[in-house]
């Protein structure tokens, strides 16, 4: 694989996921499914990038895993987008649903 | 117009609307909305969609707005429409707790090799409810505001306790005389110590009887030994002909428990249930309680294998309703029924909030009471997490409105809980915290290896696969199970 995944110590891969593209947010929600094949490590390169490091718990395919991250991050990023525009509708919703109802 | 949607929709000709999605395949992604209806749309309309780019006169756009996913008119009246099904799916709430397990005694005269209740023996009558424990347990019972009562016998076996079911069942009734509620009763038993005089008992309070057929005579012996006898299969048989003949063809109801031996006999186990007159067969999995956990190096397997029989058995009966023959899976249907129509489904093992507790309550021979009969088998093996109260010690409010109901139930929201709040699947899923907490040492649980998701996932994955192939026989037996009707009458 090329740039921004790298591969460091043979099974330990890190990925560089740039903030300029991602919210930040969205990067723990990527990862929280991985966290049961992978050490999962993240930090702050700097302002614009958080380095993640990926260290597999048993004999896996590391790039398989390092894919899946890069698609969900893409699948997170979307919930996080339309969350931001439907996330006040839902909790409407759900007032609405749970208010007394007259008997007038 | 909602001030915030106006100046959102400033530059947009459309307002997206609350949804959850997932890659289905290669192809498609499945997109499900806030109650439960589903579409599958193509991954570029999907992408355009989110962008706010599709052409609000194409197709995609009409079935999506006819899924209340997008509108491009007023909201409030949509959110309203929403509202109301919303509260339709969460109808199971109103009432609080309906399903009242109570064990008269924990005496079996079974052996079963994954035995979830940890039974004891027919002689250790210490294990048996007394008059006054009972009497209280009614008294709790009808304080639950529910206008609705299903009082459901468990052990060991209720039968080997039979004057406490009759002197519970009279209590009840009794009681009843002044509460008015619906009242039902439903005996858990393996059938085999049920004589005609008890049947008859049975009968005349309208108690229905709900047994274990674990298969093939070799199979079920296997499962579920008698005591004493090698003539489990034989016994048993005679017995639901006996209550058959005094109650009505289908007074009795039957399920399933897998395990190790029952692996690639599905097929067999089915054909033993419509063999011997059912109608429906519930496939179920072999749960981490009691004897099956401390045995099960000896009789558990692989959740990817009862997956694999699962499949292979949903497969099968629906060949059988295709040839003529009425039948069906339990937990399919109910999942059919949430993803088809805008009903709830009272299962209270699959519920959010989880139906634990405020949905179901079990009452133990001593008085204990507990949010589920998972949480009553956990505390056989000393873990009493779950224990709401003792009916000798504690009030109906103590318990019901105690700090541990209401940590758990917080607990148990899917709406809220990691990976859940953002599933697709979760309009039709629930919360299992007793068993999260059986397994992963939390009633939250950690959902990445948590294998009542994964099976979960699976055969809703499945049945929408099914759903999705549009077949018209398919699509009627399916309708059949929802409907309880067969296909020639719908």
């Amino acid at each position: 694989m090329g740039f921004p995944i790298q591969v460091i110590e043979g099974n330990i891969l890190n990925i560089e996921v740039s903030l300029n593209i991602y919210n930040k947010e969205i990067v723990v929600a990527a990862l929280y499914e991985l966290t049961s094949v992978c050490y999962i490590q993240q930090e702050e390169k700097d302002q614009k990038t958080i380095l993640v490091s990926f260290e597999p718990k048993s004999d896996i395919d590391i790039n398989l895993i390092a894919k899946k991250f890069c698609n969900n991050l893409i699948d997170q990023q979307i919930r996080y987008n339309t969350n931001q525009q439907f996330g006040r509708i839902r909790d409407m919703i759900v007032e609405e649903a749970f208010k007394p109802i007259s008997n007038k | 117009m909602l001030p915030f949607i106006k100046d959102y929709m400033a530059n947009k000709t459309y307002t997206i609307l609350p949804f959850r999605f997932e890659r289905f395949n290669e192809e498609e992604y499945l997109l499900t909305n806030e109650v439960g209806e589903f579409l599958f749309i193509k991954t570029n309309d999907f992408y355009c969609f989110t962008n706010n780019e599709l052409d609000t006169q194409s197709d995609v756009f009409f079935n999506l707005k006819s899924k209340q996913i997008v509108t491009d008119t007023e909201i409030e009246p949509v959110i309203k429409m929403l509202a109301t099904k919303y509260r339709t799916k969460k109808s199971i709430l109103r009432d609080f707790t309906s399903l009242h397990m109570i064990v008269p005694t924990l005496r079996c005269n079974s052996s079963c090799i994954y035995c979830q209740v940890s039974r004891k023996d027919l002689n250790d009558h210490q294990v048996d409810m007394d008059k006054k424990t009972a009497r209280n347990t009614v008294k709790i019972i009808f304080q639950s505001p529910s206008p609705y009562i299903k009082i459901e016998f468990q052990g060991g076996d209720p039968s080997t306790y039979f004057e406490m079911v009759q002197y519970i069942i009279e209590e009840a009734e009794w009681k009843n005389l002044f509460e008015k509620k619906i009242l039902e009763f439903v005996i858990c038993t393996n059938i085999t110590l049920l004589t005609p005089s008890m049947v008859k008992y049975l009968k005349k309070h309208k108690c229905v009887i709900s047994t274990s057929l674990d298969g093939p005579k070799d199979l079920h012996n296997k499962n579920r030994p008698l005591q004493n006898t090698e003539f489990t299969f034989d016994i048993f048989e005679e017995n639901l002909e006996m209550i058959r003949g005094l109650m009505g063809k289908d007074s009795v109801s039957a399920l399933m428990t897998t395990s190790v031996y029952s692996l690639g006999r599905f097929k067999e186990i089915i054909d033993e249930y419509v063999r011997l007159g059912f109608h429906d067969i519930f496939l179920r999995s072999l749960n981490p309680y009691g004897f099956a956990k401390r045995d099960e190096n000896k009789i558990a397997y692989p959740l990817d294998d009862f997956l694999k029989n699962y499949k292979e058995g949903l497969d099968y009966i629906i060949e059988i309703n295709r040839k003529g023959t009425y039948f069906v899976e339990g937990y399919a249907a109910l999942l059919l029924k949430r993803i088809l129509t805008p009903y709830a489904t009272g299962f209270v093992d699959l519920q959010s909030p989880s139906g634990v507790g405020i949905s179901c309550a079990m009452y133990d021979y001593n008085g204990n009471v507990y949010v589920s009969d998972e949480a009553r088998m956990m505390a056989r093996v000393n873990n009493h997490y779950f224990k709401m109260g003792n009916v000798n010690e504690n009030s109906y409010q103590d318990m019901f409105n105690g700090e541990l109901l209401h940590k758990v139930i917080e607990s148990s929201c899917t709406e809220c809980l990691p990976a859940c709040a953002e599933c697709v699947y979760q309009p039709f899923c629930g919360a299992d915290p007793v068993r999260n907490y059986s397994e992963q040492g939390s009633i939250v649980g950690y959902r990445p290896t948590n294998e009542t998701c994964r099976k979960n996932k699976f055969i809703m994955n499945y049945l929408l696969v099914l759903i999705k192939k549009n077949d018209p026989e398919i699509n009627s037996i399916f309708w059949s199970w929802i409907t309880k009707r067969t296909v020639i009458e719908n």
